[in-house]
């Protein structure tokens, strides 16, 4: 199959992680758009026989990475909701447990960054710790112990209570 | 309960090897607080699944399509485009092409806009009047958002021109920038109506791709190369 055509099919999947970084639908196209190109122009650096879709996801991660650095330089702290400050990690645990019943979003956005790109490629995309790993190029370790965190804390403000 | 909380996530996750998973699953039947336990992730993960799914779902915009495949996007311009490919190659027509590109121009653009946006030399087709003006200074960071001519991307070709894509009602196309004229290198049919605007803009962005060296140019670049003339260095 030709790369273009094997890149449409992963389209709707690369929407969705993309809009599980961006959140808001048009920043994940937009985000969708930039990793396109990207690809398009990198082309020869993909080996055929390896897998497409570990490929462009890195290539999506580290286009949304770089483009959160950017605006943090450029002083722009840019929340994931306008509505929303990022609660790291512990402090979310001083938040009512069933806090944001419900809103899968809400919850996602309180995430630090790297929380949230392992949730979603190990339990929304389904990739192995092994797959994150090589997709974030970190540890396994780091992605296991990044899941781990990321998860209590989504269980905590949805109210997955243990 | 018998195992750790990674081991129990792991099982959920199926990271399990097989020996180990089907000694959860067999506790699991009589340890509550482990079903409780794996039950809870399994709820985590419908609920992800549940919130994210719809967006697989969804028809996937135009303008990334068309990224990826420019021909099938614009299914309806293409007996027009199939003939000005063949027109391309017969330098016998140039002189009817640009005259139907300076009629097009004229019929798309604001009828009180002088003519002759296009124009001949040495038998390649130039940009004239307001759209040589367009890429001549226009810069894309600063254009306004109703420009009858916008100006997409820009960037250096392999033989070190400056090259810039440009979009209008009836002409899109990109232009590179040799001695004191424009060569329009690429032509289409612009888009008349928006629906196709982003189907157009995708096809231009890969025609540019393909004719791009290194990376196209930023605002500060771009405003340099036009404050330089487009002047090859």
């Amino acid at each position: 199959m030709r790369f273009e055509e094997e890149l449409v099919e992963l389209l709707p999947r690369l929407r969705r992680f993309a809009r599980g970084l961006a959140r808001h639908a048009s920043d994940a196209d937009d985000l969708c758009q930039a990793a396109i190109e990207r690809a398009l122009k990198s082309q020869d650096q993909w080996q055929a026989g390896t897998r497409l879709d570990s490929w462009m996801y890195r290539i999506t991660r580290n286009l949304w990475i770089d483009e959160r650095r950017a605006a943090g330089r450029r002083g722009v702290h840019a929340p994931i909701d306008e509505s929303v400050t990022q609660i790291a990690g512990d402090g979310a645990a001083e938040v009512e447990a069933g806090a944001l019943r419900g809103d899968v979003g809400g919850a996602m956005a309180r995430l630090p960054d790297e929380q949230r790109e392992v949730v979603l490629l190990i339990l929304v995309e389904g990739y192995a710790y092994r797959e994150a790993a090589d997709i974030l190029d970190v540890p396994i370790g780091t992605v296991t112990s990044r899941l781990a965190r990321g998860r209590e804390t989504l269980m905590h403000l949805l109210g997955e209570a243990a | 309960m018998s195992f750790d909380p990674a081991t129990v996530a792991a099982f959920v996750d199926g990271e399990l090897d097989d020996l180990t998973a089907r000694r959860i699953e067999r506790d699991a039947v009589s340890d509550p607080a482990l079903a409780a336990e794996i039950a809870r992730h399994h709820a985590l993960k419908a609920e992800l699944a549940a919130h994210y799914a719809p967006i697989v779902a969804e028809p996937v915009p135009e303008r990334l399509r068309a990224l990826l495949i420019p021909r099938a996007a614009v299914d309806t311009s293409l007996a027009a485009r199939r003939e000005a490919k063949r027109m391309r190659f017969g330098p016998v027509h140039w002189g009817a092409i640009a005259a139907s590109l300076v009629f097009g121009l004229t019929l798309g653009l604001q009828p009180w806009m002088p003519a002759a946006s296009v124009g001949e030399a040495n038998g390649t087709i130039v940009a004239a009047g307001p759209l040589a003006r367009a890429l001549d200074m226009q810069l894309a960071s600063t254009q306004p958002s109703n420009t009858p001519i916008r100006i997409g991307l820009s960037f250096k070709d392999s033989a070190g021109r400056y090259c810039r894509s440009f979009e209008s009602r009836s002409l899109n196309g990109i232009g590179c920038r040799d001695g004191d004229g424009w060569y329009l290198e690429r032509t289409m049919a612009g888009q008349s109506g928006t629906v196709y605007r982003q189907a157009a803009s995708g096809e231009l962005a890969a025609a540019a791709a393909a004719m791009m060296k290194g990376e196209p140019l930023d605002a500060i670049s771009e405003k340099a190369a036009r404050d330089t003339g487009w002047t090859r260095r």
